[in-house]
């Protein structure tokens, strides 16, 4: 009874170490959203891209002006997007606004809120990448590590050979070798866009289809390059796991040696994978970049494009934000999970 | 009387280097004893690293495949390939006790999950109850019980609980045979006897014949029956431990003998390493001996020069 009684008090103990744990990661989240949301305004507005210059060259490139009317407009847009203050006014008041939920207007599209246009594009980046990078990690982390344990099946073998070929080639070069493929040589699937312009948007089958479809060489190709990476990291970890004591003592224990490879070896090496994948998580937006730009994928990644030559501080400090508060929020939830995991991480 | 351990003639080599440079390594050659059924004993093998103990230890517990000769459990050979079926029927009869209690246990699992997939898979018990009782029964025997382990990972118990929860979950399916690799040497100075008798209370209470792996001739001098030295693979002197320990014959036997630290000398530092040199001449030769049983039981490798001459 005493002892029952002890592990109650030590479960409370450890739920309140658990909570503090997650306080102060909290804490962290914030200041990291904090600083990099700021470093982004600050980038945005030192850039020597002049967005009323950019917008006036969108304006008189249709028509002419008189001198007059032109400064008018320039002192009017300056006004109009607030860049009449000095930068710290300038700072304060993003804050005050981004606190209230609102990022202003986008200057390449304005007056549409500049929240708007991420919003509308985060779908197809969250969609595409987070899909691309799960199964990249689950395929890459499965396949090295039954490749660690079983290390004279032929067909793994095989695959550590190819993912080793693959992984040097740079991520462009491969999106493009697969694009002429499945594109050209063997026009099975679409080579850009998110979705066919006959479909209507919306939850309806012929949509759906069409979204998947659209996606497939993108996300092939991430997997490709992205697989090879996990599946010889994995394959490392397991190898070295496999001659550890306690797995040959689960197999005299008379451990099933399905188990011993899920619970005892995998088990043990997806740890340290789990804080690779959280970093890649956290990579996503700047990888997206590339893909969207070779597949014409209506993400983040093209918007990112338009806005920084367009001078849209907004649009760009929109993204980025998103970006960041993603990724820090993505390591927060990782961070979290580890003292689950894994019962030697103490949380003081 | 039947052999429930017998271990015939038994070498292992390995291969090392690349492709091109391919060399072996005799890392255990022609070893050979044998284990009676009814009678229970502390054999123990020693040897400095390298010398082959653990490597005869991992082939005894089918965990490398031998080379050449045969080694059979309960009259059946363990060597070439076995089903599951044979060999859990192997591991009921044969448990091992491994170096690191630390090593030994999943980090990242609760060190009763061990004890309850013996339970489940080498005593076919099923119901709750009966595993538990088969866990408590065997944590009982090695001094604790599965109140005090259940839930713990391994990095909440100490060294010396760990190894004896190691033990313990040994002693689950009833073996014959516990093979014990140097499980003293990394438990604190001040547990390791009670490590140590414990094995002696496997054999004397429970008629568990323990192969105890050392290089600690104070512990192996005082829990054996029976006694190998090895020196690089080879047994170089076998027998009754008294008789081998009191007076060895073997140089390799002798300078582990004049390695162990002399009371007398406690406090003034005055030890002198022991001269290797003889050990090592012999070790040279020792392809060239055969074990020869003395009339006292031990059986000593004695090498030959070229004439047949013993040479030492």
């Amino acid at each position: 009874m005493e002892r029952s009684a002890n592990v109650e008090v030590e479960g409370k103990v450890r739920m309140r170490a658990y909570f503090i744990f997650i306080a102060k990661r909290a804490v962290q989240l914030l200041a990291v959203v904090f600083f990099g949301i700021s470093a982004a305004f600050f980038i945005t507005h030192l850039s020597p891209i002049d967005p009323v210059q950019q917008a006036i060259l969108r304006i008189t490139s249709r028509s002419s002006f008189s001198p007059t009317a032109l400064v008018a407009m320039r002192e009017a847009l300056t006004e109009m997007y607030g860049m009449d203050q000095p930068l710290g006014t300038q700072f304060v008041n993003f804050w005050v606004r981004l606190l209230q939920g609102d990022l202003g207007p986008s200057l390449i599209a304005f007056p549409t809120p500049a929240m708007d246009l991420v919003l509308r594009a985060l779908p197809w980046t969250v969609g595409l990448l987070v899909t691309a990078v799960i199964i990249t990690w689950l395929l890459g982390n499965i396949l090295g590590g039954l490749a660690g344990y079983y290390q004279n099946n032929k067909f793994l073998k095989a695959f550590g050979v190819v993912a080793m070929g693959l992984q040097p080639i740079p991520y462009y070069i491969v999106a493009f070798i697969v694009l002429i493929i499945f594109g050209f040589v063997w026009p099975v699937l679409p080579i850009s866009g998110g979705y066919a312009m006959h479909v209507t948007p919306g939850w309806n089958i012929d949509f759906v289809m069409s979204v998947i479809r659209h996606a497939t060489l993108p996300a092939l190709s991430l997997v490709l390059v992205g697989m090879g990476l996990w599946f010889l990291g994995m394959r490392a970890l397991v190898s070295n796991i496999i001659t550890e004591d306690y797995v040959t003592y689960a197999e005299t224990a008379g451990v099933d040696s399905k188990k011993i490879v899920g619970f005892y070896v995998i088990r043990n090496a997806v740890i340290p994978q789990l804080t690779a994948l959280a970093m890649v998580l956290g990579g996503i937006f700047s990888g997206t970049v590339i893909t969207e730009e070779v597949f014409s994928y209506p993400g983040l990644g093209s918007l990112l494009i338009q806005a920084v030559n367009g001078g849209d501080y907004t649009l760009v400090i929109a993204v980025t934000a998103i970006a960041i508060t993603a990724v820090a929020g993505a390591i927060f939830v990782v961070d979290l999970l580890h003292p689950i995991l894994d019962p030697r991480i103490r949380v003081e | 009387m039947s052999a429930i351990l017998e271990v015939t003639n038994v070498s292992k080599r390995f291969a090392m280097g690349g492709i091109l440079s391919r060399n072996y390594v005799n890392a255990v050659v022609d070893a050979g004893f044998t284990i009676e059924e009814d009678q229970p004993e502390v054999l123990t093998i020693v040897g400095e690293s390298g010398s082959g103990k653990t490597t005869l230890a991992r082939m005894i517990l089918g965990l490398e495949s031998i080379s050449e000769g045969d080694i059979k459990v309960a009259g059946r050979s363990v060597s070439g390939r076995v089903n599951r079926a044979q060999r859990l029927s192997f591991m009921r009869h044969v448990q091992p006790v491994f170096q690191n209690p630390f090593e030994a246990f999943n980090p990242l699992k609760e060190v009763d999950r061990y004890l309850q997939a013996s339970a489940r898979v080498l005593l076919g018990a099923t119901s709750r109850a009966q595993v538990e009782a088969a866990m408590d029964d065997a944590l009982q025997k090695v001094g604790l019980s599965l109140a005090e382990v259940k839930g713990r990972f391994a990095h909440e118990l100490s060294g010396g609980q760990l190894q004896r929860v190691a033990i313990a979950r040994a002693l689950i399916p009833n073996p014959a045979i516990l093979v014990a690799d140097e499980p003293v040497s990394m438990v604190d100075a001040s547990l390791r006897m009670t490590i140590v008798n414990l094995l002696r209370d496997l054999r004397d209470q429970l008629g568990v014949t323990v192969i105890y792996i050392t290089h600690d001739l104070a512990t192996a001098y005082y829990i054996s029956d029976r006694i190998i030295i090895m020196q690089e693979g080879y047994a170089v002197e076998m027998g009754p431990a008294r008789v081998v320990l009191d007076a060895p014959e073997h140089p390799y036997a002798k300078l582990l003998k004049d390695s162990v630290l002399p009371v007398e000398n406690a406090g003034k530092s005055r030890v002198q390493p022991a001269d290797r040199k003889t050990a090592q001449a012999a070790a040279k030769l020792s392809g060239t001996g055969e074990l020869v049983l003395r009339d006292d039981g031990r059986s000593v490798r004695l090498p030959r020069d070229g004439d047949g001459s013993v040479a030492v």
